[in-house]
């Protein structure tokens, strides 16, 4: 159930996944609690774009992403879901320098979840390299986790790779702290912990929204939801 | 770095660098509001109490802030235990020497912001859920949750705030606390360890065994830091003249350390939350260019030191691969606590766990004339022994939980 408090909304509705009409999309945007904070108006000025890192290194610009959202041209708002948004580094290097205190950041962030939630077609091309990160996340509410660092996930980051991922299990137990000694998680999780985060997740329509996004991640996470609930449930 | 002392740091800052001398109003100060929930009993504040020994300290705007230094709940980052082990070991090797108390367990989550800036897959009420249930836990344990991780640092803020300003939010948020058997608690301040370890730069500094005089430091504001939520950022005058925050860069000079400035120092790192994963070629190009080149070419820089977790990561993994194109740089990333603890005497394999990084970070220890070769030794010698089922060494002993 989407929480509609009339003219704004606190989170999106997993089951409206599929609604993707530019209007409706548009409307989520503006009416997410969180819409006014992000946007005063605009001068046009272009300070956010001018710190900007990825107005730097692609086709991208905050005041442009602000301008069109006040425009209210809700088709050139849905292209810009597509691809254009998620150039957006995330740092807020505009939302402090806005001289109308916006957020242009916030404002990206908003339209981020709208095109998740609302299942959009970029965003499982978008999501496809993410699997991993969603599948800790879920299941432990980890998000990086040592075993994670492979060779062939990082040829980039240089020679020194493979090593840490080489005697992983010893390396991490000569970390002199006991909840960092292991190798799937980034510390040691209670099971009790991992319970409530399912809870969460299940109240907060998260768990639907990949269920319907993803279903072959969903089956994955389902199948270690059930494995921890089962531990937490029988200690009881 | 400058010297001149502007005394009208704040005024710099508000009319010069983040241009909101239009806006004439300064933001509500939502820990006055949340006072006033508390009293009305829709929420619980975890309080900063005497027995966390707070240091009061000056944000941007000229409000103070309470700094709790002992009896801390640490707020883990999976980053940094994932994947810079050492930014923790530190920060509680630290806590050891300066004999204070804290509580280190597996009841905790991240705070899930990395995946929601990247992906966009959770929302308000799952961010807020998860704060409040990590903060709830801080609580009935009687510790005070100290955030380790930049990012999570600047979303609890951000929640903090929303969930004083928004009754529907609180609502909501308490009916899943309900099902998880938690109440809405929400701290006193939201504190980061960076602002930690400023408060006690100076007893940190007298821990120093090495000089680092001749050592050139350049630092890298985090943006989720200082940047989310500005106006409950540390300034000082004497730093920088308060037109910068105070932390990180306070303690390098405290530890005798040179800190010079560099013209990008404004930016962020490149890392992106998404890009890091999904477009490295933003990630590589921007840290390199647009930090650690000029960190170097300017700045003659010996260290680059951070205080957040995805800005260590990429500065340091990307320098590498810079080679493709003519970068040969080698500079050594790692976070300020990492470079208080070795200066301080910790062992740079077995604690500051430096191994993981991938810049080449022996120069600058050959430099501070700690022998890393004899720590590389014990080391490997140690993983030997662990091999042949030698029990682990803890710098603490977690409670059974
Ligand atoms: S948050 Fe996004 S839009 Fe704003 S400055 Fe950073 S990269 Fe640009
Ligand atoms: S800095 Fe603010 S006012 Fe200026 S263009 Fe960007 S969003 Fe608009």
């Amino acid at each position: 159930m989407s929480q509609d408090l009339g003219d704004v909304h606190l989170r999106l509705d997993p089951d409206d996944v599929g609604i993707q009409d530019a209007d409706s999309l548009l409307k989520a945007i503006r009416t997410d609690v969180r819409y006014h904070e992000a946007v005063h108006g605009c001068l046009n000025c272009g300070v956010c774009s001018g710190s900007c890192p990825s107005h730097r290194f692609f086709d991208y610009s905050p005041r442009v992403v602000v301008q069109t959202v006040l425009s209210g041209d809700a088709e050139a708002v849905k292209d810009m879901m597509d691809e254009y948004i998620w150039a957006c580094a995330q740092c807020y290097t505009c939302a402090m320098r806005c001289p109308l205190q916006n957020s242009p950041g916030g404002l990206v962030m908003i339209m981020r979840e709208v095109a998740v939630w609302r299942g959009m077609e970029a965003v499982h091309r978008l999501l496809k390299p993410y699997g991993r990160v969603l599948l800790k996340v879920l299941s432990l509410g980890n998000q990086l986790t040592p075993d994670m660092i492979q060779p062939d996930f990082f040829p980039d980051w240089g020679p020194k790779i493979p090593w840490s991922s080489t005697d992983l299990a010893i390396k991490r137990k000569a970390i002199p702290v006991y909840t960092l000694q292991v190798t799937t998680s980034a510390w040691r999780v209670s099971p009790e912990t991992s319970y409530e985060l399912y809870t969460i997740y299940e109240e907060t329509g998260v768990f639907k929204l990949i269920e319907q996004i993803d279903p072959n991640l969903y089956e994955v996470v389902a199948d270690m939801v059930e494995e921890v609930r089962d531990t937490v449930d029988s200690a009881q | 770095m400058a010297t001149e002392l502007r005394t009208t740091g704040w005024d710099f800052v508000t009319t010069k660098v983040d241009k909101r001398a239009i806006q004439r109003q300064n933001p509500d100060d939502p820990r006055e509001h949340l006072r006033e929930l508390e009293a009305r009993g829709e929420v619980k504040i975890i309080p900063i109490t005497e027995e966390n020994q707070p240091i009061e300290v000056e944000t941007l705007l000229g409000r103070t802030k309470l700094i709790p230094t002992t009896k801390l709940w640490h707020h883990k980052s999976c980053g940094q235990c994932g994947n810079i082990p050492g930014y923790p070991t530190s920060i509680i090797w630290l806590m050891n020497r300066l004999g204070l108390e804290y509580l280190d367990e597996t009841h905790q989550t991240s705070c899930t912001a990395w995946n929601y800036h990247g992906s966009g897959t959770s929302n308000l009420v799952a961010l807020a859920s998860v704060a409040v249930r990590n903060w709830h836990r801080a609580y009935e344990t009687g510790y005070f949750p100290l955030i380790h991780c930049g990012t999570s640092f600047g979303n609890y803020k951000e929640i903090r705030n929303l969930l004083v300003e928004h009754k529907e939010l609180r609502d909501e948020v308490r009916r899943i606390m309900a099902k998880v058997g938690r109440e809405l608690v929400i701290p006193q301040e939201i504190v980061h360890y960076s602002e930690w370890l400023h408060v006690l730069r100076k007893r940190v500094a007298a821990l120093k065994v090495y000089d680092a005089s001749q050592v050139v430091t350049t630092v890298h504001p985090a943006c989720h830091v200082w940047k989310m939520i500005p106006d409950d950022v540390i300034y000082d005058r004497e730093i920088y003249g308060g037109e910068r925050p105070a932390p990180t860069t306070a303690i390098l000079l405290e530890l005798g350390a040179k800190v010079r400035d560099y013209s990008t120092w404004y930016d962020c790192c490149g890392f992106g939350f998404r890009h890091i994963l999904t477009e490295r070629e933003f990630s590589r190009s921007f840290s390199l260019e647009r930090k650690i080149k000029v960190m170097v070419e300017e700045a003659q820089s010996d260290v680059a030191i951070t205080q957040d977790t995805g800005c260590t990561t990429t500065l340091d993994k990307n320098q590498w691969i810079g080679k493709a194109h003519g970068y040969h740089y080698d500079l050594p990333v790692m976070a300020d606590v990492q470079f208080a603890a070795l200066l301080a005497g910790a062992d740079p394999y077995k604690v500051v766990q430096l191994q993981w990084h991938t810049a080449g970070w022996e120069n600058l220890l050959d430099k501070i004339g700690i022998d890393w070769r004899a720590s590389k030794k014990r080391y490997e010698a140690y993983l030997e022994e662990l091999k042949n089922g030698a029990v682990p060494e803890q710098l603490y002993l977690a409670p059974n939980d």
